[in-house]
């Protein structure tokens, strides 16, 4: 990543079980596998040298332990192999300010849907609130386990957007929204009794679809009749999906709101969006020294001051 | 109060209020739209059933003493409740420009009239300071009880008590542990005993949400 924000090379690999989900353990054995050789590639798709590394950013929470601390050593490594300050990003933050870059919005209604998150995040009061969260289960893993008892691969997402798009008979199925939080795991019980009772997959599909993004939908206008704000932005894994985002595009609409979808490429989880928080950090003064650099599995979205933001 | 009319005009997520003129008097109107991006039968079931939900709790939590707008009429059909306008103010408004003093007994209040609601089982659901209406004599109103639940669990009383805290923290983070702790002296005060279970549950809820 640039100093001004050109994303140079962006290199990822995903984990992808043959079977069953992530387990912590394998997670964080594949980061140290194939962690050195994607900073090697990164570094020749960029066309630049370690000496061209002026700052080095890693993710340090929330996530699971095991793995944040995998790639905490290698960042603290390398910054200290380099002689380059280090900064520590907030995985959830990074998420929208890497969003904010592609979109150029500026203060918006953050819609953060991944495997692990579900989550509407906001900036008040110097720092990022999650304004609505799921109060069991995300969203994309609702999906992937559902997807998992009928067969479908990790990650189940596409494979329900697809199987949905054949789907004409809607089943009603909980839908459960606390304020501005909202649950899925009844929903997930419901669908899975459809599929036990012989319901065809493809009306289960586009149940769960419209049940879980309509609830998702609820919160995130909530969230926007409450904040007033006028940007919305759709994040994580789960933003690839198009009917959640024709949902979210009726929200915006309603409300004279403008609307985005982070490309996909920078919508699920990846280096870009670590590194460029990282240099918004930077330049906002921040540093991390190796001593104090251990991970924070539990860090909180609303933890962090976020000092480069206070024009807001 | 023409700000105040302008401000309720505004659309909610799920709701348009207007004031109306009716029998000469002057009534809150509260219209639950549809919402052409949510699937059909899901909208038309949340619309009819939380516009029934309202009119059924908005009467019965007024038997127990909190003070909710009375209802005029229901037009289930056409999603639409015609009510008390309350003239007053949001308290989410009034928490920034009264003093701490004030807030504070006005978060005992609200602490008071949710401890009601739970001692009879009751959840509103959304427990909100935009929720809340304090009117010319400084009384608390509690509204929008769409979302209220009867014969509830303490796992809902617990849902309910996080979502005030949420509220707190997101809405007015600075004076956020003062309110939360005047909240919960009114909300003990009625409630005693049973509180204790209720508001363990709630920090349980929190650390739920996988990323909190």
């Amino acid at each position: 990543m640039s100093s001004e924000g050109k994303v140079l090379s962006n290199i990822w690999h995903m984990l992808s079980p043959v079977e069953g989900g992530i387990h912590p353990r394998e997670a964080s054995r594949h980061h140290s596998d194939i962690g050195p050789g994607i900073i090697k590639r990164s570094l020749e798709d960029a066309g630049v040298s370690h000496s061209d590394i002026q700052l080095v950013a890693f993710s340090r929470g929330p996530g699971l332990g095991p793995c944040l601390r995998t790639t905490a050593t290698m960042a603290r490594t390398l910054a200290q192999k380099l002689a380059v300050p280090l900064v520590g990003v907030n995985h959830c933050v990074a998420h929208i300010e890497i969003g904010c870059l592609e979109s150029r919005f500026e203060d918006p209604v953050t819609v953060y849907v991944s495997g692990g998150n579900t989550q509407i995040i906001a900036f008040a009061g110097g720092r990022f609130r999650t304004f609505g969260e799921t109060l069991d289960m995300a969203l994309g893993n609702i999906l992937d386990v559902f997807g998992r008892t009928i067969g479908m691969s990790f990650p189940a997402g596409p494979s329900i957007e697809h199987a949905a798009a054949d789907g004409v008979e809607y089943h009603q199925l909980p839908y459960s929204v606390k304020g501005m939080d909202l649950s899925y795991s009844g929903m997930l019980t419901a669908a899975k009794k459809l599929h036990l009772e012989g319901v065809p997959v493809a009306d289960i599909c586009f149940s769960i679809q419209e049940t879980a993004f309509g609830m998702l939908a609820e919160v995130a206008e909530r969230a926007v009749a409450h904040t007033k704000k006028n940007e919305i932005l759709l994040t994580g894994g789960v933003a690839r999906n198009n009917r959640l985002t024709e949902i979210l595009e009726g929200v915006a609409e309603r409300h004279g709101a403008s609307f985005h979808r982070v490309s996909p490429p920078l919508a699920g989880d990846q280096g870009a969006m670590i590194a460029w928080t990282g240099i918004l950090q930077h330049q906002a003064g921040d540093e991390l020294p190796i001593s104090d650099s251990h991970v924070m599995p539990k860090w909180r979205t609303d933890e962090q001051d976020i000092l480069w933001r206070c024009r807001f | 109060m023409q700000i105040l009319k302008k401000q309720l005009l505004t659309l909610g997520a799920e709701s348009a209020i207007y004031i109306v003129e009716y029998w000469g008097m002057t009534l809150a109107l509260k219209w639950r739209p549809r919402k052409p991006y949510i699937h059909n039968e899901i909208d038309k079931l949340l619309r009819t059933s939380r516009t029934s939900r309202e009119c059924k709790m908005l009467t019965f939590v007024r038997t127990l003493g909190v003070p909710t707008p009375a209802v005029h009429s229901v037009d289930i059909r056409n999603h639409l409740i015609l009510m008390d306008f309350i003239e007053g103010q949001q308290f989410k408004q009034l928490v920034n420009t009264s003093s701490k003093k004030r807030i504070t007994t006005l978060c005992h209040e609200f602490g008071k009239l949710l401890g009601i609601m739970h001692m009879s089982d009751i959840v509103h659901g959304d427990p909100t300071t935009s929720n809340a209406v304090v009117d010319m004599q400084s009384k608390m109103w509690l509204v929008d009880f769409g979302l209220a639940e009867k014969n509830a669990t303490i796992e809902m009383k617990g849902v309910d008590m996080h979502l005030l805290r949420r509220a707190y923290e997101t809405t007015h983070w600075a004076l956020q542990e003062t309110m939360l702790e005047s909240t919960m002296e009114g909300y003990v005060e009625i409630s005693g005993d049973d509180a204790e279970a209720v508001l363990s549950r709630a920090d349980e809820i929190r650390e739920r949400g996988r990323y909190h």
